[in-house]
Order: C-alpha cells, then structure tokens, then sequence
C-alpha cells in the first residue's frame, strides 16, 4: 500500500484554505502574555510588542538592540540561538527585518527581536555581546547586503568573493551566473593570538592552509593556521565551499519540493532534517501526523541520530589512527541505511517524510528489523569502548584538546552533544518535547570539561540512550491507522483513487500544480538534530512558494568557535578535535 | 563508563580517573587485542558471515521501494500510458524531466513525442512517480547508471518506455505495492513476458550505457 489516506470521492468536510488567512499560532496567547511581563522587565521603551507569534516577539529600534539584547542577555537569554535577514522590498518602513532569537537555557524560553532597517542603515553590531552573531551577521551581509557597524570583519562567508549582489534579496535573479575565479577569492591572514604574539621561540612562523579538500576534515572545509614550531598561534577559517543556497531553492520551489532538499542538508541524519522540515509546515497549517506516522519518524529520528554519531565517532578515531572502530562502527551504519532503505527506497537521502504524515508506510518487518538492529548495536558500541575508553594513547590525545569554556559554548551558540559536553544538559527532546519524547523513559547525558574527550563521551552514552528510546519504542509498536493525514489540501489522494474518481483526480491536480498553500505568517520550530538545535523558520506569504526559508544549522556556530578552540594547540590535536565537533559541510554550507 | 544522576531525565558521565594498571598502558592494549582477536577468529570461521559485499560480481538487493533509474510503462495495446500532463515534470524538484506533447491523429489522444530525463539533474526523490495520475512512471531497482559522456545522461523515450505486462517484480518505487487493484494499470500481472531493449522494431539499438535491460533474442 502506498500513500494511503483513506478518504472516498468527497470525504473532506473542513474548510478548504483561504491563503489569505492569518496564520494563529496555538500558543500566541501564552507567548503574548509572557511577552508583556518580558517587556515589563526589560522596560525599554524601543521595544514594541508584535503579538499572535509562536514565541515572545519584539520590534526593536535599530539604535536600542544593543542594549535590548545586552538588557535580555542579563535576564538569562544566554543563548544566541539564531540571526538573519527577511526581505520585504514593498514595505514602507524599513525594507529588511533582521531577525534574532534567543533562548534561556534557565528557564527554557524563547524571544524573537526583530529590527527594521531600510536598505542604506546600519544596524551596530552585537558581536560583542555574543560571540555567535559574528558569522551570523557575516551572513546576513552576504544573503541581504545588511550592514552591521563596528563589525570586526564584516566580509562574504558562503558566496565567492567574486560573486556580485545579494542572493537572498527578493530582486536578485536566481537564474544569473557569475564567473568566479580563483584570483578572487580572499588572501587568508590568521590573526595571531595575543597571547602568543611577543613569545619569542626559535622556529620561524609558518602558514599553513588545512583544506579545503584535505582528508582529515571530512568536507570542504579551510583551515589556514599560523605554526610556531608545532603550536598553532593563529587560525582562521573559511566556509562556503558547498554552498548551495538552500534558502534561495526553497524560495523558489513549492513547499513539498523542499523536502528533498533538507535531506542534503546534515546528510548524516537526513530523516532528522525531513522531520524539522515538515514539522514546521505542519505547525503553519495547524494539522498533526497521524500517531502510526509520528511513531515511524520517532523510531528513525533516533536510528539517524546513531547514525549521525557512529560517523562522528568513527571517523574521529579514523583520523587519530584507530582505524579498527572505524570498520566496528560502520557495519552497524550500513544496518541502520538498509533500514532507511527499505522504508523508502534511498539509503542516504530518504525524502521520507511528506507535509503531513510519511510518503508510505514501513514495511511489515519494520519493527523485527529494528529490534535486530537494537540487539546488534550495543556489542559494537562495546567493543569501541573496550578498545579506546582505556587506552592510554587514546586518552592522551583526547583529554584537554581543544576545551572550550561552558561560558564560551553558550556564547557561541552552541547546541547539541558539543554543548552537553561543557555540561549544559540543553536537549530539545526534552526543553521542548516533540513526537512524544516526553512519554518515554531516558536520560540527557552530559560531561564536564567541554574537551575532546568529553565530547566522545556525551556522544557514546547519547548512543546508548536512543537505544533505550528505541526499545521502548519498539516495545510498543507501531499504532493502528494511517500514515498521512486525511486531507486533500496537504496529502495526496490514494492512487487507486485518483484512477477511478474525479473528485480524488482534481485534488490530485490541484495539490501538485498549485501545492500546499499555508496560512499568511510566520512560524519557527525546531527538532534536536545529530549535531543541535536544527530549526526552521518559515515565512508563507499564502502562496505554493515559501516567502523565506531559514534554516538554523548547528554546525554554523559550532564551527565559528573553532579557530579559538584550537589555538595554542598542535596541528595534531586541532584535527581531534575538528573531529569531535562532528562539523558537516552540508549543513555548515546550507 | 561511571555514569551519575544529577537531576530528573539528566546523567553525567564521569571522566574516571585511570588506574594504575591502565596507566601502565600494555595491559589496555592487550585487552583490546582480545576485542580485535575475538573479531578476527569469529570472521575465520564464518568467512561466508562476513559483512562485505564482493561489488560487482556480488550486488546487494535492495528493497522493492528502491528509487532508481526510471521506466515509462505502456498499456496493452503497445502505447505508452503517458498522456503528457505535465505532472511529473512540475512535481519535480530538480527540473530533469522535459516533455513535448502530440496529438494522436486517430485517437485523438495526448502523447508524449519528446520525454526526456536528465540523470544527471534527476535527485532520484520519487515525486514524479508520486505525481503521475496515469501510472505512467515507475522507478526500478537498477542503479548503475554510470556514462561516458554527459549527453548520454539524458535518456528518452526509446531508453524509458517498456513493453505491456513488463513484470512489477523487480521493480523499485511505484504508486503502490502488491496487488491493490488489477483494473489493467500498467505493470499488471504479466511476469514471463521478456524485456524488450527498444520499444519499436526499427528503431535504432538503445544507447547500451543506459538501458539495462535483457539482452534480445
């Protein structure tokens, strides 16, 4: 059976959508009442509240953001969650929104500000309040041309150098093509580490560029570092070398086409990105998975996550030359991908998950395949730790490299096992539970000391809890009833259906060419991904196209951290720990 | 690994400190030698368990769902069930599928002249055999689809179309599995019937790097 609602001819008796509608979160009232006693306290006559959105929201005078962001960093929205552009080019006040989030790891909260800058201002920069925003910012430069002042380095960072205009801006033709060249890309200088720049050693200082096709960063990635001996006293950066402006894409397609390519977003967890990608559509259109579908995307959910890690631990130790788990790891992989396979026909890529529910239902022997798996994976996982846990060069080369302070990681944004390993036990299944995370039995392990080692660890035991999740879910079996929701104007007709009633053909007809059409609005959801917090912020101005896509990729800030995590450290240790931190180039790049 | 509870649904793992022996650094080793010999003795003598796939002389099997290269199918009369909607190639998200319509000067029915699908484009998601309401596209399970050139990346309707009854089995991804209705929807029942390698007589051999099919008798 395929993508089986079980409608007949005229069996959908809701409203058929007006794209014009508003789109009413469910919890605007929460969010507007938590909003006034935010304001209240901040007390900043710059912020104006904007009510009926999925979280507190504020509209901010451009020359009060610093304060209002330094005066919410004080009441413990620590966490910079996220920072980016939408275009308006009608709008009379302002064309561009910049747009930041914040998250309050105390008391799991969230706040959106947004700021309205016309094309010729500049918005001061908060690089200096957060650490995270300085790539961000970068970014949001690159996409919309926003200008930030006092920016420390306020440059390109996905598209080429070469490259001319602003492709996220909504004038900017996405058919034109730039010839870019070599000449034009960016001399990289580290700067060097203050604390290394009067040292006075007898070896000459050496540049060297890791990247961006170097086979220990397992992507395109640059590194270039300044070398003191075998020290590292400088390092920089570059990203973008799989830029494929997602963002742009899913602009230009409608909202069914993206899901194919928020699979090639952490291609590592595909089946996690799909779940975030429609979750979020679900949200704007206020319908649920059906229970069976909900199920199916919590079991491989958690089978991506191990799968996410696997390749994070194993390629870790491939670089540090243990490559026996390598090879101990990645049968267990190639398991999980013949699961995903047979659920929907790719391995890597899946495209699972439709707006609404799953493209068809598991197999039969689903749940006896996964339950081998289970029974399978923990010896692997074993053997790892018997072979490295205890293993004094293993340990050597892991404890105390690259450490980064709790006080930094939340400063730059970090989420996910990087953040659990500095002992923020932050965990979106938990803050914020979805596809019922909550009903199951299981632990957020976390570590101290935020080095390499403690990262191995997060992510080993991590391993273990999603086997728990699994076997609880397992235990439980796959609920009755259908994969995708009943409703023409989100799901696609039966098959059988569409051969043999007109009414089902029509739906058929109007779903594919004029797509799903959400309520007018915004909305903004995320899902723990492999790496993070991976959230999708979606604005539908009615239409099959969505008006902006922004996707919060996890690596993004973890990487930016990178260059200060590695100072000071030796080459050897930088690629432990660029290992650890599990950076995809998909994601990084969107 | 130590593990400590310190709040409700929160662990920490500990970083247990080394014990002497582990720091005299030999007994570790060898006690992951144990580990690497216990895999090396337990593939000895289970050389046929291993989990490696001798490619190409052995090919994994995939699932029934399995998103590969596509197929055209025709209905019993030898045309193609494509009425050239245009579904599939609005439904895709890669823009590979180019179509050109014709009229049928005696049934008076739409017909592809031209479908064409660039491999090379194609991201092998499904939509078109989602899309299509004439169950027209299939996905096969084949996977080999490596070329020479880029131009031999864009198959047509002479690489594309099967013949009738062309048998489901070994078929990938297709608007439904098993028997759901048997109303002559292309694919049908028709096991035994041979692959044709080109879907008319005269025409031309298919291009050989991209039709896999039987070779004909």
């Amino acid at each position: 059976m395929s993508t089986l609602t079980r409608f007949s001819a005229i069996p959908y008796t809701g409203p058929a959508p007006t794209n014009r509608d508003p789109y009413v979160p469910a919890n605007a009232a929460q969010a507007d009442a938590r909003g006034e006693e935010i304001a209240a306290k901040i007390g900043n006559s710059a912020m104006q509240q904007e009510r009926g959105q999925d979280m507190p929201t504020f509209v901010v005078d451009k020359n009060a953001i610093t304060d209002v962001l330094t005066a919410l960093k004080n009441d413990s929205f620590i966490l910079p969650l996220d920072l980016f552009g939408v275009d308006y080019p009608q709008r009379k006040e302002g064309r561009f929104d910049v747009v930041y989030q914040l998250y309050s790891v105390q008391r799991n909260e969230r706040v959106r500000l947004k700021v309205r800058v016309a094309e010729d201002e500049a918005v001061p920069t908060s690089t200096k309040i957060f650490k995270a925003n300085d790539w961000f910012e970068r970014e949001a430069f690159d996409m919309f041309g926003l200008k930030f002042d006092g920016h420390p380095n306020l440059r390109r960072i996905l598209c080429h150098e070469m490259f001319q205009g602003h492709p996220l801006r909504k004038d900017y033709d996405p058919a034109q093509r730039w010839l870019l060249t070599e000449q034009g890309v960016a001399k990289l200088t580290p700067k060097i580490d203050p604390r290394f720049e009067d040292v006075d050693t007898d070896f000459e200082r050496v540049t060297l560029n890791l990247g961006p096709s170097h086979p220990a960063t397992h992507g395109t990635l640059r590194i270039v570092v300044t070398l003191d001996g075998e020290t590292i006293i400088g390092a920089d950066t570059e990203i973008g070398y799989l830029h494929r402006c997602f963002e742009k894409m899913a602009e230009t397609h409608t909202y069914q086409q993206v899901i194919p390519f928020t699979d090639r977003l952490n291609y590592c967890s595909a089946i996690i990105n799909n779940v975030g990608y429609c979750m979020t559509i679900e949200k704007m259109l206020g319908i649920e998975a059906p229970p069976r579908a909900q199920h199916i995307r919590l079991m491989l959910s958690e089978f991506m996550r191990l799968s996410d890690h696997i390749i994070c631990i194993g390629t870790n130790l491939v670089d540090m030359g243990a490559l026996t788990n390598f090879w101990y790891l990645f049968q267990p992989r190639e398991e999980i991908l013949g699961l995903v396979e047979q659920c929907c026909g790719a391995r890597l890529l899946p495209t699972y998950t439709r707006v609404g529910g799953m493209a068809v239902d598991a197999p039969a022997d689903f749940l006896a395949n996964s339950q081998r798996l289970i029974d399978m994976l923990p010896k692997f996982i074993d053997d790892v730790e018997k072979l490295i846990m205890k293993n004094k060069i293993f340990l050597d080369r892991v404890k105390g490299v690259c450490p980064i302070s709790q006080e930094d990681a939340i400063n730059f944004g970090f989420t996910g096992p990087c953040l659990r390993a500095t002992g923020v036990p932050y965990d979106v299944r938990k803050a914020s539970p979805y596809l019922g995370y909550e009903t199951y039995d299981w632990d957020v392990p976390i570590a101290e000391g935020g080095d390499t080692y403690a990262r191995f660890l997060v992510r080993l035991e991590e391993m273990r809890q999603s086997i728990r999740i699994l076997q609880q879910a397992i235990k439980r079996g796959l609920p009755p009833g259908p994969v995708i929701v009943d409703n023409p104007y989100v799901a696609l007709p039966p098959k059988s259906k569409v051969y043999n009633e007109m009414e089902s053909l029509i739906y058929h007809f109007k779903l594919i060419m004029h797509g799903i059409q959400p309520p007018v609005g915004e909305a903004y959801f995320q899902v723990e991904g492999g790496n993070g917090e991976l959230g999708f912020y979606v604005v539908s101005d009615g239409t099959r196209n969505p008006y902006r896509v922004r996707v919060r990729p996890p690596c993004f800030p973890i990487f930016e951290a990178y260059p200060q995590m590695i100072t000071g450290q030796t080459i050897p240790d930088a690629i432990a720990g660029l290992g650890s931190l599990n950076i995809i180039a998909g994601e990084l790049d969107h | 690994m130590a593990i400590t509870r310190i709040a409700p649904g929160v662990v920490r793992v500990e970083r247990a400190p080394l014990s002497i022996s582990d720091r005299l650094y030999l007994p570790q080793v060898i006690m992951g030698m144990f580990v690497t010999l216990r895999h090396l003795l337990k593939n000895l003598f289970n050389i046929k368990g291993l989990p490696i796939i001798s490619y190409p002389e052995v090919k994994r099997v995939y699932s029934e769902r399995f998103r590969g290269r596509h197929i055209l199918t025709t209905r019993e009369d030898g045309t193609t069930r494509c009425v050239a909607c245009y579904m599939c190639s609005t439904a895709c998200p890669a823009e590979c599928i180019t179509i050109e319509a014709g009229e049928d000067e005696r049934t008076r029915e739409k017909f592809p002249v031209r479908y064409d699908i660039d491999l090379l484009r194609c991201i092998f998601c499904g939509y078109c055999v989602d899309a299509c309401p004439e169950d027209a596209i299939y996905m096969t399970r084949d996977y080999e689809m490596a070329i020479d050139t880029r131009a031999r990346a864009v198959v047509g309707l002479r690489d594309l179309v099967v013949p009738p009854n062309f048998p489901v089995g070994p078929m990938g991804w297709r608007p439904y599995y098993g028997d759901i209705d048997k109303k002559g929807w292309a694919g049908g029942t028709g096991l035994g019937q041979p692959i044709r390698s080109a879907p008319f007589e005269d025409e031309a051999p298919p291009n050989p790097d991209v039709f896999r099919g039987e070779p004909r008798a």
